[in-house]
């Protein structure tokens, strides 16, 4: 029986396995998963959120679990003091760290991440998946960029006024920050076992902002972000498009696995890269809510038939809503797991 | 002849993202006589009223260009507006919010920036806005317009959420005189969205919601 870390090594490799490789990404459905009807109950404890990922993983038999809570984890570290709480929904950050331009010269980027104190419960919780399926199936981190972490501590419009529109030395100071502290936080989660690394830059994707941007702005923040090396990183666009990124991209930083939009090009995308790395298909998971059973399976198939011809593909889903049904979760899972044999 | 130079010049600027040379352009304009009556009417408006036309034909603008466009229009329409002889006739009255539960607020301000340029009066309710506030603030400013914009997909579906407002709405006997325009990540990425959560309308961003907003007021007026 292979794992699903045999099958990610065998598409990283271009060689041959049962399947190909299925990443579902499933977060909040774990308090449901352990009859909890609060999120905020589920989210404070590592021990439940390692649990949810095991039995999700196991009910529904795809390859990965994670060991991130919610994004705006990240800003807790960094010094957010509340978090909104939904019984169906994401966690979402409520209080901005930064208010005015003397909070960023104030900001302080933790240099231990591993044993801050808000970080305690992920690092319960990494230490479950590793003892529990560590080398069998890929534990995934989710790491911010540091073009978008000042999403999480000031809000998106007054960083769009900050980075389009305000002073260039408090922009790049902020930026500065956020690149250390995504370095910081890669450097965490590898040394405490995570496979797959996340790297989240919305800003990296042609929907943001046009393309000499990225190649003149963007690229220069990322080389930095990830000077440590591109080892198990993702490039992710929080669902953005970037198939025309993806030769930059390639060239300048060497990434190798690419999370595309459920908007990209599958075909159009795999030609890009043509097997210099890894493609991952990503269905608009958002249309599984309401969807019937038969109109996934057909998307799937179709997603499948651009994808999968020379291997090097994975199949995935961005972050699933809570509200699509169980049903639909399996109608989607059994046709990868029947069309995507290799 | 002049005012054509000057919408050409100022679009560009728009379109490259220069807001500083936006403002030059206009203030130019103003000092060779230009009134700034002529700037919202004949320049901003119009240029607005170009990229609309653009992105119906599938032009590919991406979100800094909608942001600054927004940003530069609305920031030259208040200062113009300011020098106005007299109060200017706006064409309808919008409230928006980000929906209950929701705290994100840039799609927001990109609707309203364009809105105002389009001479559309807004008055923006903030964040995390419950479906009885969006009613009694539509009322009590006489808006015919409630924008509600959400970035999930659990606040756009919410039962507190548009679903609750259309319920007041019609508990209220308003339906004839106040419509509802969704937006946001989910309405976009399920287009079909925003007929489960009852709204009259959605746009997918800020240029195409002053286009969606206009044709239902001036629908209601009919
Ligand atoms: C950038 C981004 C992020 C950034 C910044 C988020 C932020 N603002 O704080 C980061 C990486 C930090 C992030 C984090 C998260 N994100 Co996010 N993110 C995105 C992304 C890529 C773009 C969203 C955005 O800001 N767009 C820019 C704004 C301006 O666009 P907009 O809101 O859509 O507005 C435009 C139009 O929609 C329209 N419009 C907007 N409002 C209105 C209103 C009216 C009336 C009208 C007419 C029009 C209109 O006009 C606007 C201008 O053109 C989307 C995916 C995508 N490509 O859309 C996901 C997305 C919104 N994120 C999503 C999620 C789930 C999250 C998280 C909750 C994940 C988590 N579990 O923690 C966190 C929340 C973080 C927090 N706030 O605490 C989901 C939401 C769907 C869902 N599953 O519910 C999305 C859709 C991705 C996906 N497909 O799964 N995210």
């Amino acid at each position: 029986m292979m794992t699903g870390m045999d099958r990610l090594v065998a598409a990283i490799k271009g060689e041959k396995a049962d399947r190909i490789p299925v990443f579902c990404n499933l977060l909040d459905q774990g308090a449901k998963e352990l009859g909890l009807v609060s999120l905020y109950d589920y989210y404070q404890s590592g021990e439940y959120v390692a649990e949810g990922q095991l039995k999700m993983r196991e009910k529904y038999g795809y390859d990965n679990v994670w060991s991130l809570f919610y994004v705006g984890k990240e800003a807790e570290l960094l010094g957010c003091r509340k978090i909104l709480f939904s019984p169906d929904g994401p966690p979402n950050v409520e209080h901005f760290v930064i208010q005015s331009y003397d909070d960023i010269h104030r900001l302080e980027i933790p240099d231990d991440i591993t044993h801050h104190p808000v970080f305690v419960e992920e690092l319960k919780c990494l230490q479950i998946l590793k003892r529990e399926v560590g080398g069998r199936y890929p534990i995934c981190g989710y790491v911010t960029a540091a073009m978008a972490l000042p999403a999480l501590l000031m809000g998106m419009d007054k960083w769009f006024e900050l980075l389009f529109m305000g002073p260039p030395e408090v922009r790049d100071e902020l930026l500065a920050k956020c690149s250390l502290f995504c370095q910081r936080h890669i450097a965490a989660l590898r040394e405490l076992g995570v496979d797959v690394i996340v790297y989240a830059n919305p800003f990296g994707s042609t929907d943001f902002v046009p393309l000499p941007y990225i190649i003149k702005t963007g690229i220069p923040w990322m080389k930095q972000d990830l000077s440590a090396g591109t080892q198990g990183i993702v490039y992710y666009c929080g669902g953005a498009r970037f198939n025309q990124v993806i030769e930059a991209i390639i060239s300048q930083i060497g990434i190798e696995t690419y999370y595309l939009s459920p908007l990209d090009d599958i075909a159009a995308g795999k030609q890009i890269i043509n097997g210099r790395g890894l493609t991952c298909g990503v269905i608009n998971d958002i249309k599984l809510i309401d969807w019937s059973e038969e109109q996934i399976r057909q998307e799937v198939k179709r997603m499948l038939e651009a994808g999968m011809a020379g291997g090097k593909f994975l199949f995935g889903t961005i972050l699933m809503p809570y509200k699509i049904p169980e049903r639909n979760i399996r109608a989607m899972l059994d046709t990868v797991y029947e069309f995507g044999q290799c | 002849m002049m005012l054509e130079k000057v919408i050409a010049a100022y679009s560009e600027a728009v379109f490259d993202t220069d807001r500083d040379k936006a403002f030059e352009v206009i203030h130019d304009a103003i000092a060779q006589g230009v009134t700034p009556e002529e700037i919202v009417f004949k320049v901003v408006i119009p240029s607005m009223e170009m990229m609309i036309k653009a992105i119906s034909e599938d032009f590919d603008a991406n979100l800094a260009q909608h942001f600054m466009a927004s940003q530069i229009a609305s920031q030259v329409t208040d200062e113009m507006v300011a020098r106005f002889q007299t109060s200017p006739e706006t064409i309808g009255r919008v409230v928006i919010g980000t929906s209950y539960a929701d705290l994100h607020t840039l799609g927001k301000r990109i609707v309203s920036g364009c809105l105002r340029s389009l001479m559309i009066d807004v008055i923006d309710l903030g964040v995390n806005v419950s479906a009885e506030r969006f009613v009694a603030a539509a009322l009590e400013h006489d808006a015919g317009i409630i924008a509600i914009s959400s970035m999930m997909v659990h606040t756009a579906r919410s039962e507190r959420g548009c679903l609750a407002v259309r319920q007041l709405l019609k508990e209220r006997g308003l339906e004839d005189r106040i419509k509802i325009i969704v937006g946001g990540a989910p309405y976009t990425w399920d287009t079909e969205l925003y007929k489960v959560v009852r709204a009259d309308a959605w746009a997918s961003d800020g240029i195409s919601a002053g286009k969606v907003i206009k044709d239902l007021i001036e629908g209601m007026h009919k």
